[in-house]
C-alpha cells in the first residue's frame, strides 16, 4: 500500500444498502410476543428482580425460589418446589412454567443449587432455554463463583454481570 | 432489541454526540503508516468520526492530522503542497506546520504577526507498530499511549490491514463479539484457509456446533467464552476478549498467528475494520504474510489502488450460488472477512435494531451494548471517564484450551488472558 490511494469514499453504491432504501424497510411486525420466566435464587438477585418487576414487560413472570438449601432435586417434583410470586403468594412451578420461551435463573450467591436443578430441568423437558445470570461486582469472588458453579450444569448460556442494571438491560433486548 | 433512542445513543458519533465524545476519550487508528510512507509525501484525505481531516509527514519526520479545510477561502489542503516543514495551501501559498498552526500567510507583512492568529483544529498523530494512532478529544484528558500487543511486538510479528466497511460501526463490531455465527457462516473456512486449517482446535469446532456460551464481565469489557465438547469429558474453550470501545481479539487456532479487529466510525454510515495479525513470540513468515497480503484469514482483497473491498455492494460481493449450494461456503461469499462484511452491509446503513429478535445466545452483543450504553451516559452526566483507556485494560490475549469440565475458564485461563512481552501463549 503506498500513499496514492483514491478517494474510495466518493465511489457509487448499489441502491439496495443506501438510508435512501432503508426507509422502506416493512412495517409489520416479525415476531409475536415472547414469554419469559425469570426465577429469583437468593435473596440479593430477588431485590434486583423486584425493582423491575413493575416494567411493562410484555409476558414475563418473576418469581422468587425460597430459601431452602436443602432441596434434593431427583426427589422433588416440579409442584413441590418452594416458590413465590412477587407479592409474596405462593407459585406453582409445573403451572408457571407452561408456555414459557426462555426461564432467566439470577444468582447472587450458589444458594439454592438443588431448586436451580429443578427448575432447569423441568425447562429442558419442555425444550426451553435456560439461561443463567450471575450477578457479582468487583468484591463477589468466591460468592460469584459459586453463583455460576450452581448454574453451568444448566444453562445454556451463562452472564456473570457485574451490575443489576443488566436484568432489564438483558430483559428489554430479548423482548421479556 | 433496542429502543430508538438507545440506537441513536450507540450508533452516532459526529461531534457533539454522547457516542462522539466516548471515542473521543480514546486513541484510535487513523491510518497505517504505510499510507504516510516518508517524509514530505503526499497528504492523505481522513474522515472519522464525522470530521474531515488532513493527514501529512512533513520534512523533520513528524505527523499532523488537522482539519481538511485552508482558513482563508475554505480550499482543501488534499492540494496542498507539503514541503518545508509544512503544508501549503495551492490556492493563496497559507502554510500550517503539524499541529495546524498557520506560519505563513504570504499576502500580509511578515512582522503583522497575522499568522499567529490562524490555527487549524489538528490532533495528535502517532506511530505504534504499523498504525497512525489519533486522540480527537481534549489535552486535558489524553489517555496514556495504546500498547495493544498486536502494535507493540517486533515488526516481523505483525501485521494489519484495514478495510472501508459500508455500514455503521456497531453492527460491524456487533459481528466481532457474535461468536454463534462462526459455526455457520465461516464453516467452510476452517479446513480450506491457509491461515486456519490444520489446527486440533478445528476439529472440536466443527463436531459440536452448539456451543454454550459464557459472557463475563470485566474492568475493560468482557470475556466471551464460548465452550465445546473434546475427549473425556473435558471442554474446548474459545475465550474472545472485547475492549472498550470497539477492540476484539478472535481465538488462536494452533500455531497460526493470531488476529482481530478494531472498527473507527468514519461517519454513521460507514467504518474502518482494521484487522490486526500477529504472533506473540515468533517472527510471521514470508508465506503467512503473503497470504495475508493475497486477502486470506480475516483479510481481504482491494480494488486496486484503495481500501475497497474487491468485492463490494457493487458487484454483489461476488455472489457464488454454486459454491453456496455445494456448500463450499455457507454464504456464497468467498472469504472470512467479506463474509462478514456483505451481511453486515445487507443490513443497511445503520442497522434498525427495534426489529430485532435477540435470544439468549446474543448475550455477549447484550452486555456490549449495556456496558457502552453505561458508559456513555457516565461521561455525559457525570464527567466519568470510560473503561479500556488504562493500558492495563489494553494488555489481552484471545486464548483457545482444553479444560477440565470443573473448571471456570476465566479463573483458569486469568494469565494466558494476560498479554506480556515474549509470554507463551495458550492455543489448540
Ligand atoms: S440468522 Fe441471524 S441474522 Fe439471520
Ligand atoms: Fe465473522
Amino acid at each position: 500500500m503506498s500513499g496514492s490511494h483514491r478517494p474510495t469514499l466518493l465511489s457509487n453504491c448499489t441502491l439496495a444498502t443506501t438510508a435512501a432504501e432503508a426507509r422502506f424497510r416493512v412495517e409489520y411486525p416479525n415476531s409475536r410476543t415472547r414469554s419469559s420466566r425469570i426465577f429469583a435464587l437468593d435473596q440479593r438477585a430477588a431485590e434486583a428482580m423486584y425493582a423491575i418487576t413493575e416494567d411493562p414487560w410484555q409476558g414475563a413472570h418473576f418469581l422468587t425460589v425460597l430459601a431452602n438449601d436443602d432441596i434434593e432435586p431427583e426427589a422433588t417434583e416440579a409442584s413441590q418446589l418452594p416458590l413465590a410470586h412477587p407479592d409474596g403468594t405462593p407459585a406453582d412451578l409445573a403451572v408457571e412454567i407452561e408456555g414459557a420461551d426462555v426461564v432467566v435463573l439470577i444468582s447472587s450467591s450458589g444458594r439454592n443449587a438443588g431448586a436451580a436443578e429443578v427448575v432447569a430441568r423441568e425447562a429442558y423437558h419442555r425444550s426451553i432455554m435456560t439461561a443463567g445470570l450471575a450477578l457479582s461486582d468487583l468484591n463477589a469472588g468466591e460468592k460469584a463463583e459459586a453463583a455460576v458453579n450452581a448454574m453451568r450444569p444448566f444453562a445454556s448460556v451463562l452472564v456473570v454481570a457485574r451490575d443489576e442494571e443488566f436484568i432489564p438491560a438483558m430483559l428489554n433486548a430479548l423482548r421479556a | 432489541m433496542l429502543r430508538k433512542e438507545v440506537n441513536e445513543l450507540l450508533t452516532q458519533t459526529d461531534p457533539g454526540t454522547p457516542m462522539g465524545a466516548l471515542f473521543r476519550q480514546y486513541w484510535i487508528p487513523a491510518l497505517l503508516a504505510s499510507e504516510l510512507p516518508e517524509d514530505d509525501c503526499a497528504p492523505v484525505r481522513v474522515k472519522l468520526l464525522g470530521e474531515r481531516l488532513i493527514a501529512f509527514r512533513d520534512s523533520d519526520g513528524r505527523y499532523g492530522l488537522m482539519d481538511e479545510f485552508c482558513a482563508h477561502r475554505g480550499v482543501s489542503l488534499w492540494f496542498g503542497r507539503n514541503e518545508e516543514s509544512g503544508l501549503r495551501c495551492p490556492y493563496h501559498g497559507w502554510k500550517y506546520d503539524v499541529n495546524g498552526q498557520c506560519t505563513e500567510v504570504p499576502s500580509e507583512p511578515d512582522a503583522s504577526g497575522f499568522c499567529e492568529k490562524i490555527k487549524l483544529r489538528a490532533y495528535p498523530l502517532i506511530k505504534i507498530g504499523d498504525v497512525l494512532w489519533t486522540h480527537m478529544g481534549g489535552k486535558e484528558n489524553r489517555p496514556p499511549e495504546p500498547v495493544w500487543e498486536f502494535a507493540t511486538v517486533a515488526p516481523e510479528q505483525t501485521f494489519t490491514s484495514k478495510r472501508w466497511q459500508e455500514c455503521n460501526w456497531l453492527q460491524a463490531m456487533e459481528g466481532g463479539i457474535d461468536s454463534s455465527h462462526v459455526s455457520f457462516l465461516h464453516s467452510g473456512g476452517l479446513n480450506t484457509d491457509p491461515l486456519f486449517r490444520g489446527a486440533k482446535g478445528n476439529q472440536y469446532n466443527l463436531a459440536d456446533k452448539k456451543p454454550v456460551f459464557e459472557v463475563t464481565e470485566t474492568e475493560g469489557g468482557l470475556f466471551i467464552g464460548a465452550r465445546r465438547n473434546a475427549e473425556e469429558g473435558r471442554h474446548y474453550w474459545r475465550i474472545t476478549p472485547w475492549i472498550m470501545p470497539s477492540f476484539t481479539m478472535v481465538p488462536p487456532r494452533g500455531d497460526h498467528p493470531q488476529h482481530g479487529h478494531f472498527w473507527v466510525p468514519i461517519d454513521d454510515e460507514n467504518c474502518w475494520a482494521w484487522s490486526y495479525d500477529y504472533h506473540p513470540t515468533r517472527a510471521l513468515t514470508g508465506a503467512e504474510r503473503q497470504a495475508m497480503r493475497d486477502g486470506h484469514g480475516i483479510h481481504n482483497e482491494y480494488v486496486p489502488g484503495t481500501f475497497r473491498p474487491l468485492q463490494n455492494k457493487d458487484n454483489d460481493y461476488m455472489m457464488d450460488r454454486e459454491a453456496q449450494k455445494r456448500g463450499d461456503t455457507f454464504s456464497g461469499i468467498k472469504g472470512i472477512a467479506m463474509q462478514d462484511a456483505s451481511l453486515q452491509e445487507s443490513m443497511g446503513p445503520i442497522c434498525d435494531r427495534t426489529k430485532e429478535n435477540l435470544v439468549s445466545t446474543d448475550n455477549g452483543i447484550i452486555m456490549a451494548r449495556h456496558r457502552l450504553r453505561k458508559a456513555v451516559t457516565a461521561l455525559r452526566d457525570k464527567g466519568t471517564l470510560p473503561p479500556g483507556r488504562n493500558p492495563e485494560h489494553q494488555k489481552v490475549r484471545s486464548v483457545a484450551a482444553v479444560l477440565e469440565a470443573d473448571k471456570n475458564y476465566v479463573e483458569a485461563c486469568r494469565d494466558a488472558l494476560t498479554a506480556a512481552p515474549g509470554k507463551q501463549r495458550t492455543s489448540v
